[in-house]
């Protein structure tokens, strides 16, 4: 009953004109953020998040929570018509999506995709009502060597994933947390790494590196590949003239499927580090091994088109939870996300939703909204986002490095800050082509110093001894839950990218 | 080139390890950890991981030699001088923005960046070099009062 009245006051907050416009808006620029190939939440989410500066807290965390979850439902227009995913969490959808566009069904096509991505989203938002204030309950005793261990498994869960180039990527992550030591040190007010630069007392911050990284480095790297020298107009497989609607027996044959995979995209979004990408390509594999005709996957079935849409959506939802909750970020995403609440002096953690609960029901109502706001927009501007994706790269490329140069300015009116982006955009795209992980970067920045932090406090009550971490209950669980997620994860790591070599072998 | 990256990272890590020993204490005077207990453990760490990765990639180009897989510097033709082309227009932009200001050095800048991306196609290069920061414009100054970059140089227009 308690959350029930809880999110009648969300909703309360999130229904007013301004805040249903942001949404509106944060969806529409999520969708297109999602259309452009190569750049996913991350990219969209740091560019865009200067330009919420002028706004009321409320409307600017509901317009990038809508931008985040947006682009899931955008990335996988591109994957349908294009067999070109718009970001790594809708490459399963390529799987059969293209398949079904390449037989004349992309309208089918397009518009499961958004019922299955507001399925997916609609069940892991009402999963995080009812379990993220369980898990505020049991996060309230935990203490600085609980954060400490948090942060440790969301950077540990995360190169985990990273898979063969795991030493790339714990460079990447060291790079962060080096990043993350310049500037004024909070406990002894000593100076580290400023080199007497007034700029540099305060640290570095977070939003030119992620817009360099994300944005630039990004845009670069799609230059590099050469994008921009073939327009995607003539690729497109979508006409006006075919058949829009799915049929009944869409709806009818993918009914458990979106339930599965809606489920399945959730618990795997909530492990910080698994993400989204892990969570659709998994529910696929399932799908696959669950279906009584598999050798229709990877050949135009629709159950291979909504089993990854349900469980990206779901995921990206369940991203949320260790973020509200713990204000432990498990993805470059939400990392970016983070930034946003602390910029507007807004800590999200186990007390989180006790001492702002207009904030975090207002964000949790708002994605009910974000939703279906999402759904009309996928099914009935489709036309508009197929001549998006018509757009060159070589007009889109100038114009992003614009938004990009721009957003970082109007941040601090900072030009130290401005070359710091275009540094970092040249490091990324290196970054990028020699296999390093810029979202270990950016995560351990956001993370280094929580965890430094941490990390002294808990050595002060310890007397400097790291026993505490085996003295305490909490810690030890959460020991136990690391050492088991970084034996499950490389496993289910495997199912996903079997998943997408079967796929790849089978045509 | 990798190699060449990787010893830029090792550069730096040693770098930053050093000012974590000379100048960064381990422990403050009242006995609790100083400022550069975090920065040692990062920097120690990053320079062994870094040498690692070296190691690997001298080991990946011996057999790039041998006749193996082909490395990630080994890009089709032109793509480099496309990803520098982009750069050093995108550097020039930065040098514009601080002389011309948010507004004059987009137009410039995407004037001549379209031009060279988008060429003989002049009219459509010309209406999104001007509506396009016409609107971002409108968007940071107008909608939203945010901080357009000033121009050091004013211009007479």
């Amino acid at each position: 009953m308690d959350i029930f009245s809880d999110l009648v006051m969300g909703l309360s907050i999130a229904i007013t004109p301004i805040n249903l416009l942001y949404l509106l808006i944060g969806a529409m620029v999520g969708m297109i953020v999602g259309v452009i190939p190569g750049f996913g939440p991350s990219a969209g989410l740091a560019i865009l998040l200067p330009i919420t500066f002028g706004m009321d807290p409320v409307g600017a965390i509901m317009m990038l929570a809508a931008i985040y979850y947006g682009s899931m439902y955008g990335g996988t227009i591109t994957s349908i018509l294009l067999n070109t995913p718009g970001e790594s969490a809708t490459v399963a959808s390529t799987f059969d999506g293209y398949p079904l566009a390449k037989n004349g069904r992309a309208g089918p096509a397009l518009v499961m995709q958004a019922v299955a991505s507001f399925v997916g989203g609609t069940v892991g938002v009402i999963l995080i009502t009812i379990l993220a204030p369980m898990f505020s309950q049991v996060s309230r005793s935990f203490g600085p060597p609980e954060y400490f261990l948090l942060a440790m498994m969301g950077m540990l869960t995360l190169l985990v994933m990273i898979g063969s180039n795991w030493k790339l990527g714990v460079i990447s992550a060291l790079i962060g947390f080096a990043l993350g030591t310049v500037g004024v040190d909070l406990e002894t007010g000593q100076g580290r790494y400023t080199f007497g630069s007034a700029e540099l007392i305060g640290g570095i911050y977070f939003i030119p590196i992620a817009i360099g990284l994300f944005g630039l480095g990004e845009l670069f790297y799609a230059f590099y590949s050469g994008m921009h020298r073939h327009g995607s107009g003539g690729l497109v497989q979508y006409s006006k003239e075919q058949r829009f609607w799915p049929t009944a027996e869409d709806y009818i044959s993918t009914r458990w499927t979106m339930l599965r995979g809606s489920v399945l995209g959730f618990v795997v979004g909530v492990i910080p580090g698994a993400g989204a990408t892990i969570a659709s390509l998994m529910a696929y594999s399932t799908e696959r091994s669950l279906s009584k005709h598999p050798e229709r996957f990877g050949k135009g079935e629709m159950a291979g088109l909504v089993a990854p849409e349900t469980a990206n959506n779901a995921a990206s939802s369940g991203a949320m939870i260790p973020l509200l909750t713990l204000g432990i970020p498990g993805s470059a995403s939400t990392a970016v996300l983070l930034a946003a609440f602390l910029l507007w002096g807004l800590r999200p953690g186990p007390l989180f939703m006790e001492q702002n609960p207009e904030m975090a029901w207002g964000l949790i109502a708002s994605m009910y909204l974000g939703n279906m706001v999402l759904l009309a927009i996928s099914i009935f501007a489709i036309p508009l986002f197929v001549q998006i994706i018509k757009v060159p790269y070589r007009i889109l490329g100038p114009c992003i490095v614009v938004i990009c140069a721009l957003g970082t300015f109007t941040v601090h009116a900072s030009f130290i800050e401005l070359y710091l982006m275009f540094a970092a955009g040249i490091v990324g795209f290196f970054m990028r082509l020699y296999g390093f992980s810029p979202a270990a970067l950016v995560l351990a920045l956001v993370l280094g110093p929580l965890a430094e932090e941490a990390l002294r406090q808990t050595m002060t009550i310890s007397r400097g001894s790291f026993g505490i971490f085996l003295d305490r209950p909490a810690s030890v669980w959460i020991i136990c839950v690391t050492a088991a997620l970084l034996v499950l994860l490389p496993l289910l790591g495997r199912i996903g990218s079997g998943a997408g070599k079967a796929e790849k072998a089978g045509g | 080139m990798r190699i060449v990256f990787l010893v830029a990272v090792l550069g730096a890590a040693i770098f930053y390890s050093y000012i974590a020993f000379a100048d960064l204490n381990f422990m403050t005077r009242t006995g609790r950890l100083g400022p550069g207990f975090f920065p040692r453990i990062v920097g120690l760490t990053m320079v062994a991981m870094t040498l690692l990765a070296i190691l690997d990639a001298l080991r990946d180009r011996a057999r790039v030699n041998a006749g193996g897989a082909p490395g990630a510097d080994d890009a089709p033709d032109g793509r480099w001088r496309d990803f520098v082309l982009l750069v050093a227009m995108a550097l020039g932009y930065a040098v514009l923005i601080r002389l011309f200001g948010g507004l004059v050095s987009t137009v410039l800048y995407l004037g001549l960046a379209l031009a060279l991306l988008n060429p003989g196609r002049h009219l459509q290069n010309a209406l999104v070099a001007i509506i396009f920061p016409a609107c971002v414009y409108l968007l940071f100054d107008r909608v939203l009062n945010a901080n357009m970059p000033p121009a050091l140089i004013d211009l007479p227009f």
